[in-house]
């Protein structure tokens, strides 16, 4: 079971706490959801230190804006969406960097992810699945990142990632003939 | 399992109605996980209370220089208006004259002192 889920009321009292100035219970918070984060965060941007960064400005953010957190979702999703407007962000400005240098800003930013993970012993699944994710366009990388990640449903993703369902059902199978195309040269 | 088995498992997390949960679990079994550095928990606190004592140092900092300001600005107020109502006293008006000191025989005054008559 790979998504975390914690008693609803334990979680208001650790918002609350958090809201009443204890550190403590956003440390609890921290150490609860990183796990989540970073599946997010190193699955779109890959195991850079970049990733890092993004990870714990995830958290700062939520810690700022805490207080409009209205319990009226699980405090999981509202990370989760945090962590997946973050990352996006990252990308687009990461993408606008290339874009400075070259025409084929894709492409180039897809070498230098890929490269990212040339240089990092790992096991074969692991280096097959993030080589996967980094060839992917990150609209259909999000939609992965989301289902084989983080073991989202369709509608729990479209939830997460403010679309309706058709949109993600219809990515789901273009994301699907893309990576197709991506594991068989792997 | 195999590198097959592995692509196998990966495309199918994105059948519309896949057991989502039960492939990543899978993939987490065979290696995939994702995780922080070991202190990354403490790296967020300190950022952010850190980040927190600098915001406030900076909110102080203005608020004594705001404190200061009209201290000053008061201070400085009051001295204009024992000013001007001691010339007004002295002087008997606040004209440009008497507000730069000078008065109406100021003329024959200076030729006095240049001729010594």
């Amino acid at each position: 079971m790979i998504k975390e889920s914690y008693n609803q009321t334990e979680e208001d009292e650790l918002v609350k706490a958090c809201l009443n100035g204890d550190k403590n219970a956003f440390g609890e918070i921290v150490n609860r959801y990183q796990k989540m984060v970073a599946r997010t965060v190193k699955g779109m941007l890959g195991d850079t230190v970049f990733a890092e960064d993004i990870g714990q400005e995830v958290f700062i953010n939520l810690y700022h804006s805490l207080s409009e957190f209205r319990g009226e979702a699980k405090l999981s999703t509202y990370i989760q969406k945090i962590a997946v407007n973050l990352t996006l962000n990252e990308l687009k400005r990461k993408k606008r960097f290339f874009s400075l240098f070259s025409q084929k800003a894709n492409n180039e930013m897809h070498e230098f992810e890929i490269a990212d993970y040339d240089t990092q012993e790992r096991n074969e699944a692991a280096e097959i699945v993030n080589k996967a994710l980094m060839a992917m366009d990150p609209k259909f990388r999000i939609i992965l990142t989301m289902r084989m990640l983080q073991g989202y449903s369709t509608k729990e993703t479209a939830e997460i990632l403010d679309l309706p369902l058709g949109t993600v059902l219809s990515r789901l199978s273009r994301a699907q003939e893309q990576l197709r195309n991506i594991l068989a040269k792997l | 399992m195999n590198t097959s088995e592995i692509k196998k498992l990966i495309i199918s997390s994105l059948n519309a109605n896949a057991d989502t949960v039960e492939i990543s679990g899978k993939l987490e079994e065979v290696g995939v996980t994702y995780n922080f550095s070991h202190n990354f928990g403490d790296k967020v606190l300190n950022k952010l209370f850190s980040a927190g004592l600098a915001i406030n140092r900076e909110v102080e900092f203005v608020k004594y220089m705001n404190f200061a300001f009209y201290r000053v600005a008061l201070t400085g107020v009051a001295a204009i208006v024992v000013l001007l109502i001691s010339i007004f006293l002295m002087q008997g008006s606040i004209s440009l004259n008497s507000l730069l000191g000078l008065s109406d025989n100021y003329d024959e005054s200076i030729v006095c002192l240049l001729t010594g008559n």
